[in-house]
């Protein structure tokens, strides 16, 4: 009688294992990159937000808190503020350790820089129409470089915005 | 017909004065609404907060402190570029120090042969009539003619600035005017335009806080940057970004900004270069003694009159502050103050080796105004010498202020008003000068200013 109470016990814990058994899901997603438009951008940037954003993107390391704190305070004492923020990104570009794209490398794949550097600098990609301009653009003149378009885009309208 | 040959030449002399009418930007006919009195002003803010007892009053400690010598009140004048009188004989410590001698024992040389006093106007009582005496309060009542009585730190003027007026009526561009503070506190940087909607950057003035812009903050962030090639960089790229601006503004986002034109813009740029190398090179024109910042405020300001002739310079010293804690710091402050401005009005006149500044000699009217005086009661604090502080709480004595101007078609040696009989508001200085330079009727006319301000041509 033991005995076959054991080998019923053994029957059931290998049927109770065999109908727990779950069917394993694995889910996909693509993957988007979520990149805003510039429509979306209603905020001004502080200048705090500004310097250390700016920083971020030409030397890919962050600014140092008492680095920061000189920086706003240079911005806050001149009242054009655009003067101002262009004199301290020609600084900037003047210190040489700005990661900047070769101009080789960019006129080998223009639209490709271009993609790139909207994304830098606007968080989104260009439309067609912003492509197709500055592709042209770097083609007709020989002298561009990736800083000159650097320059624009850190201080261009759109930047001071989130 | 020499009655008509007369009237022509008058009608001819009139309109000459009146200036040629030219097109605003905003599209109105600009001719001044009254004849210029000068082509350049300076205003310079006697800030910090000066007692009438130790400037005009010429007390030095007696009042202050209560000192008598053998029964003699220790008086006197510290401020001898400006005021006539004869300087203290004793207690002297608001000069500079010498080596095994008094602290502060060598007074500072005069800079003027002749006192400003004599020169020019004194409003000797003038009163800072409303709203609390506060710094910001101060400066922004000087530069707005309103005291703005809901308005304190962090916010712009809610009332159009001198520079606001002068830019919209008197057709002037950005770098025709500059506020050169004394640093980046107490909202000073906010002075150079007001949050008046019908007014605002567009119209705002240039601003400088040279301690901090050529100090070391400056030299981190700005000494030496790249100076881009005009037409084989430069132009491109504002092509590039005037086409991601096109891009961005159909949205509708307007950025705040002081209109000057991409040609002010790079002026500004290069006085910034120049100015780097005309310090380390020891170009600048300081006063003679430069040991606390307001004197070297001073300096800089001097050099952005030499580049940008500017129609109007405002520019602000704070050093008299220290009274709230030291009365001999507070004698210091003031007596270099007077440093300051007779190094400022000589530099205009006679600089250069005699020359002055080329457009602004003899063409330019100087303002000097405290931004509100000190209480007449002392706080509890006392410094190296024993001697009382005091503060600002808005007491009458804090109300008292004085006013000066000196300059071309300004009467020599007159004073005007007396303790008993005070002539002049703090809010006077908009209109004094909007008439100066050409648009009083206009000033007047915005119904900005307060209801007791009133141009000092007016008060005479």
């Amino acid at each position: 009688m033991n005995q076959k109470m054991k080998v019923l016990s053994l029957l059931l814990l290998c049927l109770s294992l065999w109908t727990c058994k779950e069917e394993s899901y694995i889910y996909e997603v693509n993957e988007v990159r979520v990149a805003s438009s510039n429509t979306d951008k209603t905020k001004e940037k502080t200048k705090e937000q500004y310097l250390n954003i700016v920083y971020a993107n030409l030397f890919q390391t962050a600014l140092s808190p008492n680095k920061l704190v000189q920086a706003s305070n240079v911005v806050e004492s001149i009242g054009d503020k655009q003067v101002a923020y262009e004199t301290i990104l020609a600084k900037f570009m003047k210190e040489g350790n700005v990661v900047l794209p070769s101009n080789a490398s960019m006129r080998a794949d223009i639209p490709k820089f271009i993609i790139e550097t909207y994304e830098r600098f606007y968080v989104r990609k260009p439309t067609e129409a912003e492509k197709t301009f500055f592709v042209n653009y770097i083609e007709s003149h020989p002298n561009i470089t990736p800083e000159h378009i650097y320059f624009s885009f850190a201080s261009s309208d759109e930047y001071y915005y989130y | 017909m020499k009655r008509r040959s007369f009237i022509k030449k008058a009608a001819l002399t009139t309109v000459g004065t009146m200036g040629i009418p030219y097109i605003l930007p905003s599209g109105r006919l600009f001719a001044t609404t009254n004849p210029p009195i000068a082509e350049h002003v300076v205003l310079v803010l006697f800030a910090g907060g000066v007692r009438q007892q130790e400037s005009v009053a010429q007390r030095y400690l007696s009042d202050s402190q209560g000192l008598n010598i053998q029964g003699n009140p220790v008086e006197g004048n510290i401020m001898y570029n400006m005021l006539t009188g004869a300087v203290p004989e004793v207690k002297i410590v608001y000069g500079t120090d010498s080596v095994g001698g008094q602290p502060g024992g060598l007074p500072i040389s005069p800079i003027l042969e002749t006192p400003l006093d004599q020169q020019g106007i004194l409003f000797p009582e003038v009163r800072f009539s409303s709203g609390g005496t506060g710094h910001y309060t101060g400066l922004s009542t000087a530069v707005s003619g309103n005291y703005g009585l809901t308005q304190g730190l962090q916010n712009r003027p809610p009332n159009p600035t001198i520079f606001e007026y002068l830019r919209r009526f008197g057709g002037m561009k950005g770098t025709d005017l500059w506020f050169i503070g004394n640093g980046i506190n107490n909202s000073t940087p906010l002075l150079n335009y007001s949050a008046h909607p019908n007014f605002g950057s567009q119209y705002g003035a240039n601003f400088f806080a040279p301690n901090i812009t050529f100090g070391s903050p400056g030299d981190a962030f700005l000494k030496g940057a790249k100076i881009y090639h005009p037409e084989e960089e430069l132009d491109p790229m504002r092509e590039m970004r005037a086409f991601l601006n096109q891009s961005f503004m159909q949205e509708g986002k307007a950025i705040p900004n002081l209109n000057n034109t991409e040609e002010e813009q790079e002026n500004i740029k290069a006085f910034i270069k120049q100015t780097f190398e005309k310090r380390d090179n020891n170009q600048i024109e300081f006063p003679l003694v430069t040991d606390n910042g307001d004197l070297e405020t001073i300096g800089y300001a001097t050099e952005v009159m030499k580049h940008f002739k500017p129609k109007l310079t405002v520019v602000n010293m704070s050093a008299s502050d220290s009274c709230h804690s030291s009365f001999t710091d507070y004698l210091r402050a003031m007596h270099r103050s007077d440093h300051a401005v007779g190094h400022l009005w000589n530099t205009i006149q006679q600089g250069n080796g005699g020359a002055g500044i080329p457009g602004m000699k003899n063409n330019t009217v100087m303002l000097v105004m405290p931004e509100h005086g000190r209480n007449a009661e002392p706080n509890a604090i006392t410094d190296q010498n024993d001697w009382f502080s005091f503060d600002h709480d808005g007491d009458l004595n804090s109300r008292r202020i004085f006013t000066m101007m000196v300059g071309p078609g300004i009467d020599g040696n007159l004073k005007i008003g007396s303790e008993a009989n005070p002539v002049g508001d703090a809010s006077d200085l908009v209109p004094t000068i909007a008439e100066i330079l050409g648009i009083k009727n206009d000033v007047m006319g915005q119904g900005l200013l307060h209801h007791d301000a009133m141009s000092l041509f007016d008060r005479i």
